[in-house]
């Protein structure tokens, strides 16, 4: 028992290594992803009919292909050597979250009853204010708890890219493995380690979703 | 002469339902014209189409002098046509004042000062001064109602379109919604209203359009109407509310 917790000691500063990338990788794909999310979203709920079609195509593609084999095609098949590692990694998580952002962006606009549309557009706003200042603040509050949820799958689909070689948390508890063979004792401190993150978001998401519904009631 | 408001030849399809046929009629500023007839005839979507919300097949429909089918920007030609819902449609994330600031705001119409002095002041017309910081979840639906014309109002309207404006209401509070109505017509406010409150209009319309079908079948003044109506369908209609 204590020399599971000198172990998590002494390799403690490589795993956090690790989480720190693990961090950024998804921080900067989530974040794309939703631009990207939002863009589709625009693009499939717009009316004209070239757009949803792109839009559908784009979100049938990736949510039908394994994130490993959009991994390995994109890293090994279509990137190579034109990028570092963990920029790739970004895009190819990035890609693979905006599939399913923009379906909860698209859900959580068609919420809204058409009603509050008409409302605002007969006041004269246009179609952008209207989605600006009366549909948007209306949906995100939606949203919010379906986003936190594909933010935290996201973070954890980070361990799939350590099969394209991204030095993040997962592949560094490989490495320490494969010098010191004590796979129970990494795997489970790399678990845990993933554990706590998670619950910390998810403790802020229940915060930001309680505040935005502070109001209303 | 003064006509606000003129359709002629007006026709509309919904894919194979045609809903409204050959639609003529003209409503002169400081009128209010009520639109009555059974559910389906087209009423509502004939009111909807006055502000473009809906967009005609055939026909013209000339507004303030502006051709419905020629106008460049529509938004601009709705915010002189202001419109009261059936289900009152208040932005729930935002509170009373914001509701009836927002668009005069965000248009640039008014500046903030403006915007909110005048709010207050039509608030305390409909005798909602003190729910002015309450968010549309906390009012009756009379309430909800007021301020949704308050709303309407504060974007100075040349026309107020109502569809339906009591019919989501419990019945005692219909008689709220309908003195603010009466006020408005009163004070000379050109009013289209589409309504099933036969009282209403017998009492405040200056002219009443019976449609059935998608068709206007009988037009004249409120008199006229409930004591002689000229054709068979419209007896039976207005037989139901006796």
């Amino acid at each position: 028992m204590i020399e599971y917790f000198e172990l998590f000691i002494k390799y403690l500063p490589m795993l956090l290594d690790g989480l720190k990338l693990t961090l950024i990788i998804a921080f900067f794909g989530i974040f794309i992803a939703i631009i990207l999310g939002i863009i589709l979203c625009i693009f499939s709920i717009s009316g004209i009919k070239i757009l949803e079609k792109i839009a559908n195509f784009y979100i049938t593609i990736v949510r039908g292909i394994p994130l490993m084999i959009l991994a390995l095609f994109l890293y090994f098949g279509v990137i190579k050597n034109s990028m570092g590692t963990n920029s790739a990694a970004i895009i190819i998580l990035a890609i693979n979250a905006s599939a399913y952002m923009a379906e909860i962006f698209r859900a959580g606009v068609q919420a809204i009853d058409i009603g509050q549309t008409e409302a605002s557009r007969s006041l004269g706003l246009s179609y952008f204010q209207t989605m600006r200042k009366v549909i948007f603040p209306q949906a995100i509050k939606i949203m919010i708890p379906s986003l936190m949820n594909q933010s935290i799958s996201s973070l954890k689909d980070t361990a799939i890219l350590s099969a394209i070689t991204v030095n993040e948390l997962t592949l560094t508890s490989k490495v320490i493995i494969a010098r010191n063979y004590k796979a129970f004792e990494l795997y489970s401190y790399a678990a845990i380690i993933y554990l706590i993150v998670i619950i910390f978001l998810t403790y802020l998401s229940k915060r930001v979703e309680h505040k935005l519904n502070y109001n209303q009631r | 002469m003064n006509k606000i408001i003129e359709c002629n030849h007006v026709s509309k399809v919904f894919g194979d339902l045609v809903v409204l046929k050959d639609i003529s009629f003209s409503v002169s500023k400081g009128e209010t014209v009520c639109l009555i007839g059974p559910s389906g005839s087209g009423k509502s979507t004939m009111l909807r189409c006055l502000n473009k919300l809906e967009v005609i097949q055939s026909g013209e429909i000339i507004v303030n002098d502006q051709n419905v089918n020629k106008v460049k920007n529509v938004n601009h030609y709705r915010s002189d046509i202001g419109m009261v819902f059936q289900h009152f449609n208040l932005f729930p994330n935002y509170t009373v004042i914001e509701n009836m600031t927002l668009a005069p705001r965000t248009l640039k119409k008014l500046n903030k000062k403006e915007a909110i002095a005048k709010a207050e002041e039509l608030l305390k017309r409909v005798g909602l001064f003190d729910k002015r910081d309450n968010y549309p979840a906390t009012l009756s639906g009379g309430q909800k109602q007021r301020v949704a014309i308050a709303r309407a109002l504060e974007m100075n309207p040349k026309i107020l379109l109502f569809d339906e404006p009591t019919s989501a209401l419990d019945p005692e509070m219909v008689g709220e919604v309908l003195d603010v109505m009466k006020a408005l017509a009163k004070e000379g406010m050109t009013m289209v209203v589409v309504t099933h409150e036969m009282g209403f209009a017998k009492d405040v319309a200056n002219r009443i359009l019976f449609m059935d079908d998608g068709y206007i079948v009988e037009e004249s003044s409120p008199s006229e109407m409930f004591q002689n109506p000229k054709t068979e369908r419209c007896k039976k209609f207005l037989s139901n509310f006796i």
